[in-house]
């Protein structure tokens, strides 16, 4: 399975309109195929960063599958809807991704929720990293081994849990970069992140803080607010 | 797949060698893709050490089999080195557009062997229009390629060699490309000279003038072929 990932500049006035076109548009005209389906729309939430930004993830079966979508929208029948969004959106930027080997599964695409369910906003950090040149692998098997370890444990600083873990397909995106979709169990734990220092034992030596850094240390987190109705909250 | 790559400096020309000597020739191994161009920006007309690929693959599912040779399979070790000699690449899938002359590629006849050949130039122009990207697009069809394909050879500053749009998803939305090769080197040093200024408000009827109502912002890259590039 595949995902695409689009971060949309919305036009602050019509947002509304484009919340719309993805809940009464894209998601449906999906649903009347096996090729994709959309998993999640979330807000960035405001306060945290650029306003009127969303980001959708949409999966698709394989490549050919991606291929047949990207015909349906440049020439297809969702060329109109996305003409429509033209107007409704500044610009997207769009990434497809393929999950790490050790990335947990979204489950069946069948199973996705294809009608407006409504449901509690869950909230996201999503971190992108990306790795000195060359150390991609090496940043990938250790965010594996360690940091999605220490994240289950009972000690952890952060109450979240890792939902997909991609990167970029080759040709589709940046490299080297990574992407974690990390899902808020519990919300007082992020506010202290935000509002107090690190303490010293989880930067210090024999840290995932501390160690990584030989792998990267550039990296952004959004937090995003999945809307109501998104397939997957 | 078209691909930008931020090349270390001091690994130029090995990062070269590996595209002509190992990419090349792995993707040769099968009818799935081919390397159709490798690209130097011309260094005094933009960033130091920039590289752009396009390799054309035949459909969705030769891209996802050659991507996961790259992550997994037996292309691993090379993307491993290819990685090493940049801090970054930027890629995305592009398509023709309705109207581009450059609509089907032969992948069994594109060279494989790195013969020579003169260098040629190419300006790649990327806008990024503020109305409809289909207006943009049909823009460029009416108001720019029937005028510029009728330019006599002698007049012709530029060969509009194919024009893309970007595979949804996988870039920037709207976005369109037009990749077009330099003819005449003394024509293209008039324009960048030029200190002729046309008002484009009140120059009407021009392709200029009616393009502001589609976009304002573009990117013009002169990019330079090697001299073993398959295409040139």
């Amino acid at each position: 399975m595949l995902f695409v990932h689009e971060v949309h500049k919305v036009v602050g006035k019509r947002a509304a309109e484009f919340e719309d076109a993805y809940r009464s548009g894209w998601m449906p005209e999906l649903a009347r195929g096996s090729d994709a389906r959309l998993l999640w729309y979330f807000d960035l939430a405001h306060g945290s960063g650029l306003a009127y930004r969303v980001v959708t993830v949409t999966a698709v079966r394989d490549g050919a599958s991606w291929a047949r979508l990207a015909e349906r929208v440049a020439g297809g029948d969702l060329r109109a809807w996305a003409r429509h969004l033209d107007g409704l959106q500044h610009e997207s930027r769009g990434r497809i991704m393929i999950p790490l080997e050790w990335s947990p599964s979204i489950g069946s695409l069948d199973d996705v929720p294809t009608e407006p369910v409504e449901h509690e906003p869950t909230m996201y950090m999503e971190d992108t990293m990306w790795p000195f040149p060359g150390k991609i692998g090496d940043y990938i098997r250790a965010a594996g081994d360690v940091y999605r370890r220490a994240l289950g444990a009972e000690t952890a600083q952060m109450h979240m849990s890792i939902e997909l873990a991609i990167q970029a397909m080759p040709g589709a995106g940046r490299t080297p970069e990574v992407t974690l979709m990390q899902k808020l169990s519990s919300l007082p734990p992020l506010i202290r992140l935000l509002t107090t220092d690190i303490p010293p034992e989880v930067t210090g030596p024999g840290s995932w803080m501390h160690e990584a850094l030989e792998l990267r240390d550039q990296w952004r987190s959004r937090l995003l607010r999945a809307a109501v109705w998104s397939p997957l909250s | 797949m078209h691909e930008t790559h931020k090349v270390i400096g001091r690994h130029a020309s090995a990062f070269e060698d590996l595209y002509r000597d190992e990419w090349m020739d792995a993707l040769s191994r099968s009818d799935d893709a081919r390397l159709l161009w490798y690209l130097n920006h011309a260094m005094g007309s933009g960033p130091a050490y920039q590289v752009v690929t396009i390799t054309a693959v035949a459909d969705g599912a030769a891209w996802e089999a050659l991507a996961r040779r790259m992550l997994h399979g037996d292309l691993s070790d090379l993307a491993s080195r290819l990685d090493a000699y940049r801090y970054e690449v930027e890629g995305k899938m592009i398509a023709p557009v309705y109207w581009s002359a450059l609509q089907e590629v032969d992948l069994t006849a594109v060279p494989t062997d790195g013969r020579h050949h003169e260098l040629s130039v190419y300006m790649q122009d990327t806008g990024w229009p503020d109305a409809p990207l289909d207006e943009y697009i049909e823009l460029w069809d009416l108001d720019y390629w029937q005028y510029m394909r009728e330019v006599p050879e002698e007049r012709k500053l530029l060969d509009i060699t194919a024009c893309f749009q970007v595979a949804h998803g996988s870039g920037i939305r709207p976005e369109a490309i037009l990749l077009q090769k330099v003819m005449n080197f003394s024509t293209l040093g008039g324009l960048l000279t030029s200190v002729e200024k046309h008002d484009p408000t009140t120059w009407p009827g021009s392709y200029m003038a009616k393009g502001l109502e589609v976009r304002d912002q573009w990117e013009s890259k002169l990019l330079r072929t090697s001299s073993w590039s398959p295409f040139r």
